[in-house]
């Protein structure tokens, strides 16, 4: 009896937590939602003193700073990924691949460390810039960050494709390239998939990292595609702003919207994640 | 004759365009994680010994003085606490979900996870910063802190706890329920003796990540000096991630930056050290 008090009462609660941070993020960031109506995400002006809450420039800079990651991260994540699963000999795969989940576990913080006093020294000097503040710095170390994520999935998805496969690829005569591209990858292509969409959103919510490198101006891009620019997150800018906006007023509210746009998008994708899982 | 010995070449030659393809992309994404963490190492050599271990900033020049004693034992605490808040119903909420969960329940249980998993660590911290330090007025405190990460952990401890309670062969339960047990005395006698190993090795994986979480502590637990051993549980604490994010936007002097990498050091070693631990239980335990 007490067995299944306990059991039950602990599942409820657990499950709940999701709906009361929904919830509570929600009930909090109302009053601007009250305000202005639900236009200002789209708006693209984001002055706190004069209640212009756009969310345009962050969505922006989130949204470029993970594509950079995943542009750099992806292709030389997958291909380590391959080059540990087929190519290094197997008594060095375990070394390897536990120093990778090591990597994986390097706080986000010590990435920060690392990106404003390496990082953007170097773009500065090497660049040519003002500032190394820039959506590019932002995107390298987010690169670096989920470089071993994307590794340690993919090898998995790689090495779960049967070795009957790689067999009679190669009785039928079949070179290693195009094993790689018409056996190995087309395979392995679901798992890799969920490697990059848990990469997305692990890039889009690291905070600490991004921030101090990121420069945190509210500004679009200009023209959209220059990522030497600085520019802002939806996680700097809450990383940022927090501690100066006072509780209870529209700039908090707008503070705490943010986060629901973060747990919305993050929701999203974690569906995508769930239903290519269930179809694989 | 020609297209034949042209595949048998492509079939077993050493080089082909493709592998020298993964290679060069490879070769960055192997050796720059090997460089960072070498790097981080020799800034931090010259500070590392036991007296930046277990010394204690006295509050003297914001956090210049050598000795990372204090933040130590924040993080260590912050982390262990959030643990031993989690793990109750991380473990009462995978037990529901193998032993009462109708079907319906489980595919629900099991997507809320997955979700949950996947909010960013940050958007905690803020609903933390809401409801607990100020709803609850509980201020910026170790409780409150502890309370967030152990929302942090939790996915991580639900999930992992499944896997595990999924790897106990279904004749053992069938065995026991034959055998007139309760489904108590199952849990209790059949699963947790099979299974505490690699539950005790989800644990120490949650610790490491409790350890290497900085947003969601920035706004409910942390400050930046001035504590050492925290009074209550309601007291704030300093922990080695903030110590390292407040250092790095500081500046220049050559000890504080040699101070700052050194707290890096550590807490990688900190978080490689459960991760090894952890690594270790699990090979040991491998049947």
């Amino acid at each position: 009896m007490i067995l299944r008090w306990w059991l039950s009462t602990s599942a409820l609660l657990s499950s709940l937590t999701i709906v009361l941070v929904l919830g509570f993020l929600l009930q909090s960031s109302w009053p601007l939602i009250q305000q202005q109506g639900i236009a200002f995400i789209v708006g693209d002006e984001w002055y706190p003193f004069e209640s212009l809450y756009g969310m345009l420039p962050a969505l922006v800079g989130t949204v470029w700073a993970v594509v950079l990651a995943l542009l750099i991260a992806l292709p030389c994540g997958v291909a380590a990924a391959i080059f540990c699963a087929e190519l290094l000999p197997a008594q060095l795969r375990g070394p390897m691949r536990f120093s990778m989940e090591l990597m994986a576990g390097v706080p986000s913080v010590v990435y920060g460390l690392l990106g404003m006093w390496v990082l953007l020294p170097l773009l500065e000097s090497q660049l040519d810039l003002l500032t190394g503040r820039t959506l590019l710095a932002a995107g390298l170390l987010l690169a670096l960050m989920i470089l071993p994520t994307i590794m340690v999935l993919s090898e998995d998805a790689i090495r779960a494709v049967r070795q009957s496969q790689r067999e009679a690829a190669k009785s039928l005569g079949i070179g290693w390239d195009a094993t790689l591209w018409r056996v190995l990858l087309p395979q392995a292509w679901p798992g890799i998939r969920v490697a990059t969409l848990l990469a997305t959103g692990r890039a889009m919510g690291e905070t600490v990292a991004v921030m101090l490198v990121v420069g945190s101006i509210d500004r679009i891009p200009d023209p959209f595609y220059n990522f030497l620019q600085p520019a802002q997150t939806l996680t700097s800018r809450i990383g940022r702003e927090m501690a100066e906006a006072s509780i209870g007023s529209l700039h908090w509210a707008a503070l705490l919207f943010c986060g629901l746009l973060l747990a919305a998008i993050a929701m999203g994708l974690s569906l995508l994640t769930q239903r290519k899982g269930a179809a694989a | 004759m020609s297209r034949f010995s042209q595949q048998y070449r492509d079939t077993f030659n050493w080089y082909t365009p493709g592998k020298v393809l993964v290679v060069v992309l490879a070769l960055p994404a192997l050796l720059i994680p090997t460089m960072v963490l070498c790097y981080i190492f020799w800034q931090a050599a010259p500070v590392l010994d036991w007296g930046f271990l277990f010394g204690t900033a006295d509050g003297i020049g914001f956090g210049m003085t050598e000795g990372i004693f204090s933040q130590l034992v924040g993080s260590l605490l912050l982390a262990t606490m959030a643990c031993l808040i989690a793990t109750p119903f991380a473990l009462g909420t995978a037990l529901y979900y193998r032993t009462f969960a109708t079907p319906w329940q489980q595919r629900l249980l099991s997507a809320m996870f997955n979700m949950l998993q996947g909010i960013p660590p940050i958007v905690f911290g803020l609903c933390g910063l809401v409801v607990l330090v100020n709803l609850f007025a509980w201020g910026v405190s170790l409780l409150s802190g502890a309370v967030v990460l152990a929302v942090v952990v939790l996915p991580l401890l639900v999930l992992n706890t499944l896997t595990t309670l999924e790897r106990i062969p279904k004749e053992y339960s069938e065995a026991g329920s034959a055998l007139g047990l309760t489904q108590g005395a199952i849990i209790l006698r059949l699963w947790l003796p099979r299974s505490w190993l690699q539950l005790l090795t989800g644990l120490l994986l949650a610790m490491a990540r409790a350890l290497s979480e900085t947003a969601p502590i920035m706004f409910t637990a942390t400050v930046f000096s001035g504590v050492v051993w925290p009074d209550s549980i309601f007291s704030p604490v300093t922990t080695l991630q903030t110590h390292i994010f407040y250092l790095a936007q500081e500046g220049n002097d050559p000890l504080l930056t040699s101070i700052a990498w050194g707290s890096a050091a550590v807490l990688v070693l900190l978080v490689a050290f459960f991760a090894l631990l952890a690594r270790l239980l699990q090979k040991s335990g491998g049947h």
